[in-house]
């Protein structure tokens, strides 16, 4: 029963994240793109430092090595 | 000689392109693919190439598509999925019941055993990735 209720929530989740990427591609859609949400993060800097890019490169190089190798 | 500004052309390089940029991707994947969990080979293969990718990213070798100067109030959409996605995830991890409440990870993992879907992933996983590099 709580099996079943976690794969529902993660299926829910991903269904959801495919139902928002969906929306923000339609023409004169004004919901921006998952990649026009990860460029406005990644333009977040400190100084000359880009904190925002250096951020989710990390996230996105720890989650491929949690999924991949581990 | 120096050329104007106003006259100048940024030409896409030969390698950037979906063409080059696809394969190459392909035949990373099909390695990554092949090698199994918790192995160093896997280990090496992941640091390896995000390593590649971050070098890439964090510096200037790679053009650039213009990031949008502000989002409007549609990107509070995102927040729902997010918002569903963490709930679920940090409910199983902190009951930490195993197989009862499984964990994202706990449920990707019997699916990434088999080495045609753990190559579809890797590939999945790079192209994001060299998306992420070109924005």
């Amino acid at each position: 029963m709580m099996r079943t209720l976690a794969i529902a929530g993660f299926l829910a989740a991903l269904l959801l994240f495919a139902a928002v990427e969906w929306a923000a591609r339609r023409p004169g859609s004004r919901v921006p793109s998952l990649g026009d949400v990860c460029a406005y993060v990644m333009r977040y800097e400190v100084g000359p430092v880009p904190v925002g890019r250096i951020g989710v490169f990390g996230f996105w190089w720890w989650l491929g090595w949690h999924f991949l190798a581990r | 000689m120096e050329q104007p500004p106003e006259l100048t052309v940024d030409l896409p390089r030969v390698w950037d392109r979906p063409v080059v940029t696809v394969p190459v991707l392909a035949c990373l994947s099909l390695v990554g693919g092949q090698l199994p969990s918790f192995s160093a080979q896997a280990n090496l293969w992941t640091l390896g190439t995000g390593g590649a990718l971050v070098w890439l990213g964090l510096g200037n070798r790679v053009p650039r598509r213009p990031a949008p100067r502000r989002l409007g109030r549609g990107a509070v959409w995102w927040v729902l999925p997010a918002a569903v996605f963490g709930v679920f995830e940090a409910a199983t991890f902190v009951v930490s019941a195993g197989s009862e409440f499984p964990t994202f990870s706990r449920l990707a993992d019997p699916l990434l055993a088999d080495e045609l879907v753990r190559s579809a992933a890797w590939f999945g996983w790079l192209a994001a990735f060299w998306g992420l590099v070109r924005r």
